[in-house]
């Protein structure tokens, strides 16, 4: 089945900016939830579904909902990979990829280096009294962590922050600049070298990483689908828990009340991990291809036909959530759909909770004493000069820089 | 064909008929039993689906497996003897008229 490039029949047809998705894409959200709820968006090329209840029956039905999306932009940056494949082919990689992010292995194998590396990069601006918390803590952070779960050793924090940083550019080109495609050309090669040396040492010496485990899986996957998957893994593997950090951080900076709540009882911070995923999705949304026929939020999409399932317009539904745009962690529990659903669930979940509200969150607030944002007088929810948030397809803060009381 | 009470945290039960061979979660989002969030889908990955075995049938549905088993020690609601995830258990006509409970918690 080819995809279909052009509006399904009867389907509304809404002109969105690019660039005003990038600054903040909630407004239109929230208007396509009210008047449009699958909309033809043509600076997008697909239909955007944006309420909670057909989201979420869309990611119950992958046999009609693939992810097998042809000229998807992610198949153009890394190739043939899981999150753009159906089961059976998707389960076999998935299976041979998920033992070492399980919670236990978590727990067990990684939260010790997790937290060391953390504590090394407080140690070395502790002094200084202010930083970037995103540039100087939390990329480095996740970027140290997520080599030594994918097995990269030879890899620094400041190579695996380079290449996610390209390959979500490409993964994120819909407006189709040449610059990022050669940027994540570039990455790709490096990336696809590192496995290759990886995975022969893993051959030898299991070591209990993702790769070792994709190597010496029960059901042989190639070192190019090795190599194809760990260029995704590391695409989302920094950016998703790197934004859930800083998004969560601001989000308490601007509201002393709820961080004092939280540093009494620790055990809120998984609430905060949560809410702030509900809240502004790191991931916004992802691609779908129709497979045959089906209704869908009122019209009937021909096979073949794309649709985007906005999962940041889903987690914002005051059909679901009220005060949908307020963060607040005393909300009552519902399903968010930042991980996505279905057997796409994000395999990182266990490591991004585990690295951000068990380690990173509770020692940037227990060691760096009088933590304030630096705010320009303009400062909201969508940020301000000194901590902005931006993008749609991917979001988070670009900066977050804090002062706090040098020791 | 085997019927499951799905016993509610607010005191309410539904009942729930399925085929023999049917996974209890499939059952419970089929007939959406509220409480049975099953975010990925049954693949023992996200312990949203997870469910306290009534204390007199727990025998009869028997023990989790093992990646059920780690994955139960982290399931929003405490974890007790009773507890499997829903995505791991198969109705058969042994199972007519299980009982299980729904935790307050899935996420």
């Amino acid at each position: 089945m080819s995809a279909l490039t052009t509006a399904a029949p009867g389907a509304p047809v809404v002109d969105l900016d690019l660039a005003d998705l990038r600054r903040d894409p909630y407004p239109a959200y929230a208007e396509l939830r009210r008047t449009a709820p699958l909309a033809w968006v043509p600076s997008v090329g697909r239909h955007l579904l944006t309420r909670y209840d057909d989201i979420v029956h869309a990611e119950k039905l992958p046999e009609v909902f693939s992810s097998r999306e042809e000229g998807s932009l992610l198949l153009r940056t890394v190739g043939p990979n899981m999150l753009r494949e159906d089961d059976p082919q998707h389960r076999r990689l998935r299976a041979a990829a998920e033992p070492p992010t399980r919670p236990r292995q978590v727990r067990d194998l990684w939260a010790g280096a997790f937290e060391r590396t953390a504590q090394e990069l407080l140690d070395r601006i502790a002094d200084r009294g202010e930083a970037d918390l995103i540039h100087d803590f939390a990329e480095p952070l996740v970027a140290a962590n997520l080599a030594l779960v994918l097995g990269l050793r030879g890899a620094s924090a400041e190579d695996i922050a380079a290449w996610s940083r390209a390959m979500m550019d490409g993964n994120s080109n819909y407006a189709n600049d040449p610059d990022l495609w050669l940027r994540a050309e570039q990455a790709t090669r490096a990336i696809e070298e590192a496995v290759a040396e990886t995975a022969e040492a893993a051959r030898r010496e299991p070591d209990g990483s993702v790769i070792s485990s994709m190597v010496n899986a029960p059901e042989p996957v190639t070192l190019a689908e090795i190599q194809n998957n760990i260029k995704v893994i590391i695409g989302g593997g920094v950016n998703e828990p790197r934004d859930v950090f800083g998004v969560g951080a601001w989000a308490l900076l601007r509201r002393p009340e709820v961080l004092d709540r939280v540093s009494k009882d620790p055990a809120l911070w998984k609430r905060v991990f949560e809410e702030t995923a509900r809240w502004v999705s790191p991931i916004g949304m992802y691609p779908r291809q129709l497979t045959q026929d089906y209704e869908v939020a009122g019209v009937t999409l021909p096979a073949g036909s794309r649709v985007a399932l906005v999962i940041a317009s889903g987690n914002r539904d005051e059909s679901v959530f009220e005060r949908a745009d307020e963060f607040d962690i005393d909300r009552p529990h519902r399903p968010h759909l930042a991980f996505g659903g279905g057997p796409h669930f994000c395999m990182g979940a266990w490591v991004a909770r585990h690295e951000v509200s068990a380690i990173a969150w509770p020692l940037v607030f227990s060691r760096l004493k009088g933590l304030r944002l630096v705010e320009g007088a303009k400062a909201s929810d969508s940020g301000s000069a000194a901590s902005r948030l931006e993008g749609w397809v991917f979001r988070g803060l670009t900066s977050l820089h804090v002062t706090w009381q040098a020791a | 064909m085997p019927t499951v009470i799905f016993q509610l945290p607010d005191g309410t039960e539904r009942k729930v008929t399925a085929a023999s061979g049917t996974v209890l979660m499939q059952a419970a989002v089929a007939h959406a039993v509220e409480g049975i969030v099953a975010e990925c889908g049954g693949n023992a990955s996200c312990a949203t689906c997870h469910v306290y075995v009534d204390a007199t049938q727990a025998d009869l549905v028997g023990p989790p497996n093992d990646v059920e088993d780690e994955m139960l020690d982290f399931t929003a609601a405490e974890r007790r003897p009773t507890s499997r995830l829903s995505c791991q258990v198969q109705l058969s006509d042994a199972l007519d008229g299980l009982v299980v409970h729904v935790p307050e918690e899935q996420v």
